[in-house]
């Protein structure tokens, strides 16, 4: 780009590597405004990421993230307001310009393909390096691959397939990716979606070097805990405006969440309140056994909210897929409500009343291209029947109990008959347990249920697991983010290797508590 | 996150959406256009009564087996063994007529040859379920099995003399003017579409069809389906090809489907570029065929060569796919 201002800021050579002081201001953005028919996206946005800093950015669904990282990497135009790289104000028509001016994007998939290897993925945007500009270099690939792959930290053989890679390592090949292509600034779009807990960590130590040698990162990410952990300085965006802004020294927890949610909306970290008494017991298990899960022995009682906590692989997440007969439970019994059950499938655990909400919406549990009524009414048709025998359906009484879960769960959407794919991730959610408060389950299994949804949205999804409890359900919890035990769960099982380590009552099921007992801590 | 912004730009932009009316609209917008144009060009030939229902007899046996084939591609299978499945609904049934003239009659023939294709379907179904092995890959083969068993039990002989009158009824006869094959696709139609849009399993092909793993998690016996949708599409290709030894009054033991397969597939595929762009549907397959032989009939008509028609058929199904395509990438 040759729009070099008469910018007073000096701009440092590129390349010195760690001559570069933590402070230079590498991005700045004045005054950004972004206009779409009928609303205002973007409203006078500054935001400032300095050489070798970890900023997040952060704001709720809608808050205008997206729309801000869009004008940044050149994947569109602002209406008005600067964008300033090393003092000097750029325009930025294509992806590409942005990527030549140092600005690279790791969206939350990685962009890898995943059936090439992680070499060809390396060079996938700039070409493989070629001998007399026809054959390709395959040593010269793997020399410089290697290399590149060194930088990140990374020790895989550069000719795996990228789909063989873990999450952590695909995250990090990306970013080298992104290096190779010589990016000073890489924007994070949810790195952390897709990693598990310690993966996180893996990736957020190899974020910090990078950062120490003189790369800037710009990190969104719905996980404050994680914000906590890694950012140098946070950016709220709130509808579309700055929301404030805060260096480390500054962050606290409160003023944060204030920040994103907005004054109208209070937000409430207490502890979930235990009804007066539990009920009959719905679902017990003695030894179950299968895959991951080593010896399962519990029982869950109606208005119950047990929570399985555990570290990825502990069998905490298992443990709700083989309840639910996704695979076969290789020893022990069940019982649903004193009946013992059998249930090789999900088929009969859903006719012995349990409900599972997976953990990948759109892999295991959206119609995408089905309308929020098609969603809600998926495993209730047989409700709709005018007869057992040719199995109509009556139209009317389906999208009437759409209406009425829809109304009941607050579903924003302009009617049942939208497509699910233009509500939000928090409404779509709420769509998927209305599918199941519509069957009439007794027993809902929840994985990671607010998992990539907003924090508004993630409260009134709380409210309504405690009120699928109080109305008389028993309800099984897990989830990816261990903060969010003590807050939604009555008691939790906590599974270390397979098996139960430990329980932890009411008060006592804090995160400490339950991370302690997962991490295999005496009690 | 990007639902929720882009729902937002829709709903800021509250002008007609000429793409989306183009995707929805442009089958159903040029078969009209067809329409007046072949009228305007050959007012005296094409416009008239006998014309129309000749246009609706050509592409009966067509409606017919397209209407089988977006059962199935409902589901996301498809079915390439159905040119072989139709030559097998056709030579069984005359088959049985000739060799037990005293014993089958045609209502136990056409049972007999729509149930051993329906039944090859079930198998179709258990290989794509069970084993595992994708329906594009087992159908090619059980239809290459299907061709070779025909002609084997053939001896590769036509059958022509013995086939009682009244199967030939089947594709000669008409009601109130109306030819038989004409009422047998519509009929055809009119079932799979009312248990395509109303019935629980309808509702739930379409289901597995957006997400087989959701489907399951709703407790859907997700492996039953598959046999069922290709036993469905299976018999619908017997039919035909049980209609087309009825017009032609004999029983051909290879070729009769070869000629059906991609123009049953091109007008399914339309279909799913009409109205409901995306979706396969019953509806939509219907103007696709009517698409099909409406320019095969009105190119023939206006004395334009027989290629052109293959020519003028590969491009509107390429301006079909696109139209719906457009929107589809939009949506992204």
């Amino acid at each position: 780009m040759s729009s070099a201002n008469l910018a007073p800021v000096p701009i440092s050579p590129i390349g010195t590597g760690r001559s570069q002081t933590v402070g230079d201001t590498f991005l700045e953005v004045v005054g950004l405004v972004k206009q779409f028919p009928g609303t205002l996206a973007l409203d006078h946005v500054d935001l400032t990421v300095r050489r070798g800093e970890i900023h997040a950015l952060l704001g709720e669904n809608g808050a205008g993230k997206s729309t801000l990282i869009r004008q940044i990497c050149g994947a569109s135009q602002p209406t008005s307001g600067k964008i300033l790289i090393e003092g000097a104000e750029v325009a930025l028509h294509s992806p590409q310009a942005a990527r030549g001016l140092g600005i690279a994007v790791v969206h939350q998939h990685f962009n890898l393909a995943p059936q090439i290897s992680v070499a060809e993925n390396l060079f996938l945007a700039g070409g493989l390096p070629r001998r007399a500009g026809l054959f390709v270099n395959w040593p010269e690939v793997y020399k410089r691959s290697h290399a590149l792959l060194a930088r990140v930290g990374l020790d895989i053989d550069p000719r795996q397939e990228v789909s063989q890679l873990r999450p952590d390592e695909a995250a990090m090949v990306a970013i080298a990716k992104a290096i190779g292509a010589s990016a000073k600034l890489i924007i994070l779009d949810e790195p952390t979606a897709a990693l598990l807990p310690a993966e996180v960590g893996v990736l957020f130590g190899h974020m910090r070097r990078l950062a120490a040698e003189g790369h800037a990162f710009l990190y969104v990410s719905h996980r404050l805990a994680e914000v906590f952990e890694i950012a140098d300085r946070v950016t709220v965006l709130r509808d579309g405006k700055n929301a404030g802004h805060w260096t480390r020294e500054q962050m606290s927890r409160r003023s944060i969440i204030e920040a994103i949610v907005g004054s109208q909306k209070s937000f409430s970290e207490e502890a979930a309140d235990p009804p007066a008494q539990f009920g009959d017991v719905l679902l017990s298990a003695t030894s179950a056994r299968g895959g991951r899960v080593v010896e399962m022995s519990f029982k869950l009682r109606a208005h119950e909210i047990l929570g399985m906590a555990g570290l990825p692989g502990s069998g905490a997440e298992e443990a709700l897929d083989l309840l639910y007969g996704r695979y076969a439970m290789t020893g022990g019994k069940l019982s649903v409500r004193g009946a013992a059950v059998t249930l090789r499938s999900p088929r009969d655990a859903k006719a012995a009343g349990l409900a599972l909400v997976p953990k990948d919406r759109h892999a295991e549990s959206l119609l995408p291209a089905a309308s929020v009524r098609e969603n809600i009414s998926l495993p209730n048709l047989d409700r709709f029947l005018t007869d057992p025998v040719l199995r109509l359906i009556r139209r009317h009484k389906e999208r009437t109990e759409a209406e009425r879960i829809g109304r009941l769960l607050s579903v924003k959407m302009p009617s049942v008959e939208s497509p699910i794919q233009s509500l939000s991730g928090g409404n779509q959610q709420k769509a998927i347990l209305g599918r199941w408060l519509a069957s009439g389950a007794k027993i809902f299994m929840l994985n990671s249920p607010t998992a990539a949804v907003d924090i508004g949205a993630k409260a009134e999804i709380y409210a309504l697991i405690r009120q699928i409890a109080a109305d008389g359900a028993g309800v099984i919890f897990t989830s990816t983010e261990v903060e969010e035990f003590p807050r939604v769960c009555h008691r939790v099982l906590v599974f270390r290797d397979g098996r139960i380590a430990g329980e932890l009552l009411g008060k006592d099921a804090t995160e400490a508590n339950i991370l302690n007992l997962a991490a295999g801590g005496g009690e | 996150m990007n639902a929720t912004t882009s729902t937002r730009d829709v709903a800021g932009r509250p002008r007609l959406d000429f793409t989306v009316l183009f995707a929805r609209f442009g089958t159903l917008a040029s078969l009209i256009a067809l329409l007046i144009a072949f009228s305007l060009a050959r007012s005296d030939v094409f416009p008239t009564v006998n014309n129309l229902l000749n246009i609706m007899s050509q592409i009966s046996i067509l409606g017919t087996m397209a209407f089988g084939l977006t059962v199935c591609l409902v589901m996301g299978l498809f079915d390439l063994s159905i040119a072989a499945m139709a030559t097998l609904g056709g030579y069984v049934a005359t088959f049985l007529l000739v060799q037990y003239p005293d014993t089958v009659g045609v209502p136990e023939a056409v049972a007999a040859s729509l149930i051993t294709a329906a039944l090859i379907g079930i198998v179709n179904g258990l290989i794509v379920s069970y084993l595992g092995i994708s329906a594009f890959i087992a159908t090619l083969a059980t239809g290459s099995i299907i061709t070779g068993a025909v002609l084997g039990i053939s001896d590769s002989k036509t059958i022509i003399t013995g086939i009682p009158d009244e199967f030939m009824a089947i594709g000669q006869g008409a009601i109130f003017g109306v030819s038989n094959p004409i009422l047998i696709m519509l009929a055809v139609g009119m079932v799979l579409w009312l248990f395509l849009e109303h019935t629980q399993l309808g509702r739930h092909l379409y289901a597995i069809g957006g997400s087989a793993e959701a489907s399951r998690l709703s407790g859907i016996a997700v492996k039953r389906y598959a046999p069922l949708a290709l036993a469905i599409c299976a018999a619908c290709a017997g039919l035909g090809g049980l209609m087309a030894a009825a017009v032609l009054g004999a029983g051909r033991p290879q070729g009769v489907g070869d000629g059906y397969l991609l123009n049953a597939f091109a007008a399914v595929f339309i279909g799913a570029s009409s109205l409901r762009p995306g979706k396969f549907h019953i509806l939509g397959t219907l103007i696709g065929v009517l698409l099909i032989g409406v320019i095969n009939n009105g190119l023939s008509v206006m004395g334009v060569p027989t290629y052109w028609q293959y020519i003028v058929q590969g491009t509107l199904l390429v301006a079909a796919l696109f139209s719906a395509g457009i929107l589809t990438m939009r949506k992204h």
